[in-house]
C-alpha cells in the first residue's frame, strides 16, 4: 500500500507518515503542485492526503487532476487542511475528494478514517478483481452460445424448407436453449418430425443434438419405424448424457393420407387446428428422452388423422413462458387462441407469420429469454 | 433462493424446503443438500410451497436427486403450485416421485 502525502508544512508531513507506517504503509511526501502532479504519476499511490493550498497551484485543482489520471483505478483523496469554511469543504468534495479532516487532527482519528479508506480501497480491489473474471467468463459463455448456435443451425439446414405444408419458426433468445425441429419427407411419401427440447443453455444443450440428428436422418432413409426410432434415440440420450440432462420431445409420423402415429414425452400438448376451427389435443404420455433405461422405457404410440385443411401445431414451452412487459406468461389459453386465429389462413406460410407476429406483439417491450419453436404442418398432399 | 433441510430420524425422513425460483443457480446446493446428509432416510419431502418458478435444468435435479437415493426410499414432492405441478406431470414425474 502506497501513500502519497503532499503538505507544505513538514509537520503534517511526519505526522501522516507516522501514522501510515503504523499500518504498513509506505508513504511519500512532496510539498508543491509541480511535485504532486509527477509522483503521482510515477509512485502510483493507493491513496492520496493534501492540503488545499500548496505552492504552484490549489489542492483542489489537483484533486480533479488526480480524478482524471486515476481514471477507472479507485484512488481516495483526503484533504487535510485549516481552512474549514463550508465553502471551502464544499470545493473540495465538489473536486472529487472522498474525505476532509481539518487541521490540527487528532492522530487516533486519523488512524481510524484512513483505515477506512484502506478498507474501501480492498473492498474496490476485490470487487475490480471479480468484476474482471466475470467479464472473462461471460466471454466465454457468450463464444459457447454461439458454436451452439452454429451446430444447431448447420443441423436445422437438413430439415425441409418451408412451404405450404410444412413451416417452422424459430425465434432465438440471447442465451441459447437446445430447440430443435427437424422434418423430412420419406421416398414413400410419409413425413418424419422430430422437434426436441434440450435441457439446459448453451455448449451443454446441443450436445445431445448431433446423435439425435444422425439417428433421425438415417431413419428416413430406412423408413424406420418410430417404435424403434423413439427407443433409438432415447438409449442413445441415456448413454451420453449425464442424469441431469434429456431432451422432451415429439416424433411423428404423418403419412400423405394425414394419419398420424406419435410418440410425445415431456412437451407442452401438440395441438390441431380443424378447419372447422375446433382445437384438439395431442398429449404427450411419456418422461423425456434420456430418462429412462432401454428396459424402462416405453414405446406406446399414439394416433390421430390430419384432414384436409387442417393445421398441426408443435410448441416449445418456452412459446407459453413468454412474458409480456407485464411480466405474464402467455400460458395455454391465450396459445390456442393464437394458433385458432392464425390458421384460419389458407396459405400456411402466411399463417405463420401471422401466429409469429402476434408472439413478437404480446412479447412487447420486454425481452425475449428463452429460444422459442413453432412448428406447423399441413398434409400437402391432401390438396 | 435457498435451501433448508429438516431431519427427522423418528419418522426417518429428510425434508428440503426451497424458497423462490428452482432453477439452474441451485445446481449445487441443491446437490449438496441431500448428498452430504450422514445417513439414508426412508422418506425425503421436498416441500415447494414457496416455490413460484421451476425450470427444466430443476427437473434434471430432480432426476439425478431420484438416481442418488436409493431406490426403496420415496421422494416426495409437496405443495407445489398449479404452474410447477403441470410442469411435472407433462414430464410424467408422478412415474418417479409421489407429487402431492
Amino acid at each position: 500500500m502506497k501513500l502519497l502525502c503532499i503538505d507544505s508544512e513538514p509537520v503534517y508531513q511526519e505526522i501522516v507518515a507516522l501514522c501510515a507506517e503504523k499500518l504498513d504503509i509506505q508513504v511519500k511526501a512532496v510539498s508543491t503542485y509541480i511535485d504532486a502532479l509527477s509522483a503521482f504519476k510515477d509512485y502510483e499511490p493507493d491513496i492520496v492526503t493534501l492540503d488545499v493550498v500548496m505552492k504552484g497551484g490549489s489542492g483542489i485543482e489537483l484533486a480533479k487532476q488526480f480524478k482524471v489520471m486515476s481514471g477507472a483505478r479507485f484512488v481516495p483523496i483526503v484533504f487535510l487542511s485549516s481552512n474549514v469554511a463550508d465553502s471551502v469543504m464544499d470545493k473540495c468534495f465538489q473536486s472529487g475528494a472522498d474525505d476532509f479532516i481539518p487541521k490540527p487532527f487528532n492522530e487516533l482519528l486519523f488512524n481510524t478514517r484512513l483505515k477506512t479508506h484502506l478498507n474501501h480501497l480492498q473492498l474496490m480491489q476485490e470487487m475490480y478483481e471479480q468484476n474482471k473474471k466475470l467479464t472473462y467468463f461471460q466471454t466465454v459463455i457468450q463464444r459457447e452460445h454461439e458454436m451452439a448456435h452454429h451446430v444447431f443451425n448447420h443441423i436445422q439446414n437438413r430439415s425441409e424448407k418451408d412451404s405450404e405444408s410444412v413451416a417452422i419458426t424459430r425465434l432465438s433468445a440471447a442465451s441459447f436453449n437446445g430447440d430443435l425441429a427437424l422434418i423430412k419427407t420419406r421416398s414413400d411419401g410419409t413425413r418424419l418430425v422430430f422437434v426436441g427440447d434440450f435441457t439446459g443453455h448453451g455448449l451443454p444443450a446441443s450436445i445431445g443434438a448431433l446423435p439425435v440428428m444422425q439417428a433421425f436422418f438415417e431413419a428416413v432413409d430406412d423408413l424406420a419405424n418410430i417404435c424403434y426410432l423413439s427407443a433409438h434415440i432415447n438409449k442413445i440420450l441415456y448413454s451420453i448424457l449425464p442424469d441431469y440432462m434429456f431432451c422432451a420431445g415429439y416424433l411423428m409420423l404423418i403419412s400423405d393420407r394425414g394419419r398420424i402415429l406419435y410418440w410425445g414425452g415431456g412437451m407442452p400438448n401438440a395441438l390441431i387446428r380443424r378447419k372447422n376451427g375446433q382445437m384438439d389435443s395431442l398429449p404427450s404420455m411419456h418422461m423425456p428422452l434420456g430418462v429412462l433405461s432401454a428396459k424402462e422405457f416405453d414405446v406406446d404410440l399414439e394416433e390421430s388423422v390430419l384432414h384436409d385443411g387442417d393445421t398441426l401445431v408443435v410448441l416449445s414451452d418456452g412459446v407459453l413462458e413468454l412474458k409480456n412487459s407485464e411480466g405474464l406468461m402467455l400460458g395455454d389459453t391465450n396459445m390456442r387462441a393464437i394458433i385458432e386465429r392464425s390458421y384460419e389462413e389458407k396459405s400456411l406460410l402466411v399463417a405463420q407469420r401471422k401466429a409469429e407476429k402476434e408472439l413478437i406483439d404480446y412479447l412487447g417491450e420486454s425481452t425475449q429469454l428463452d429460444d422459442i419453436t413453432l412448428v406447423a404442418i399441413r398434409n400437402a398432399h391432401l390438396s | 433462493m435457498s435451501i433448508s433441510i429438516d431431519l427427522n430420524d423418528t419418522k426417518d425422513t429428510a425434508t428440503l424446503t426451497l424458497v423462490g425460483s428452482f432453477d439452474f443457480s441451485l445446481f449445487n446446493e441443491f446437490r449438496t443438500a441431500y448428498t452430504e446428509l450422514t445417513k439414508t432416510y426412508s422418506h425425503y419431502v421436498i416441500d415447494m410451497q414457496m416455490v413460484e418458478y421451476l425450470d427444466s435444468a430443476a427437473l434434471g435435479m430432480l432426476l439425478s436427486m431420484r438416481n442418488f437415493v436409493d431406490q426403496e426410499s420415496s421422494i416426495e414432492i409437496k405443495g407445489a403450485n398449479d404452474f410447477i405441478k403441470n410442469i411435472l406431470m407433462i414430464s410424467r414425474f408422478d412415474k418417479r416421485f409421489d407429487i402431492q
